[in-house]
């Protein structure tokens, strides 16, 4: 069969663009180590979560050196703690859950994305740079307000972080 | 009309180097595709995606 010498070009080129894309996610998952958001969280009762351990209160909390967790409950219409504050230069694992209807959790400008299903823990962890603001919107429509829906996340320096936790809830 | 390959396909073609056929604006108009595919998926995912803080580790 003769196949032109473009023809071999192009079907050369293709394959490359494929392994290129290919490459690339691969090299996102094991150079800067790019994850999706984990589903091994077990379900928890949406209706009670007044009565769980972590999001009773929601609040952030060192678990490591360096690591910290944020336990967020979205719900009509806000984030709670709001604003989250976290120390700059760490791991932070946020554990989101809703307490009444599907939301969305996006840290805006930010890859930090995801859904809040009632009854639902999602759970995704991120490494923070030096302090900054961020805002944080409910990106799935949930009530009338959905609009309004809006946190914030504090990253500040490790000094400012340690000094709000032990000093002053006050602010 | 209707000028075709396989009608001027003669022996002399089978197994050549030369090219009867050679429609090098395809080939030129693919190639400007193919830039475009490769540069915006360099700036999607290498500088928009991976570039923008709190990336997702876990």
């Amino acid at each position: 069969m003769h196949i032109h010498a473009y023809e071999k070009l192009w079907l050369a080129a293709s394959v490359l663009l494929i392994l290129f894309l290919l490459g690339s996610v691969t090299y996102g998952a094991v150079g800067p180590g790019v994850a999706m958001v984990s589903d091994s969280e077990p379900a928890i009762d949406a209706g009670a979560l007044d009565e769980d351990d972590r999001f009773s209160e929601p609040r952030v909390e060192q678990v490591g050196e360096n690591e910290y967790a944020a336990y967020v409950v979205a719900r009509q219409f806000g984030f709670q703690p709001d604003p989250i504050v976290v120390p700059a230069n760490s791991t932070v694992t946020f554990y989101v859950t809703s307490a009444d209807v599907i939301h969305g959790f996006e840290v805006a400008g930010t890859n930090a994305n995801t859904m809040v299903v009632p009854g639902e823990v999602s759970e995704i962890t991120v490494e923070t740079d030096g302090p900054a603001e961020y805002g944080i919107v409910c990106n799935e429509y949930c009530g009338a307000a959905h609009h309004a829906m809006e946190g914030k996340l504090e990253v500040v320096s490790q000094s400012a972080y340690e000094e709000r936790a032990s000093g002053g809830d006050g602010e | 009309m209707g000028r075709n390959e396989t009608a001027h396909a003669s022996a002399e073609d089978v197994g050549g180097e030369t090219e009867e056929f050679d429609p090098i604006g395809t080939l030129t108009l693919i190639a400007i595709y193919f830039a475009i595919l490769v540069v915006s998926w360099v700036y999607i995912y290498y500088i928009e995606f991976l570039g923008r803080d709190l990336v997702i580790v876990g």
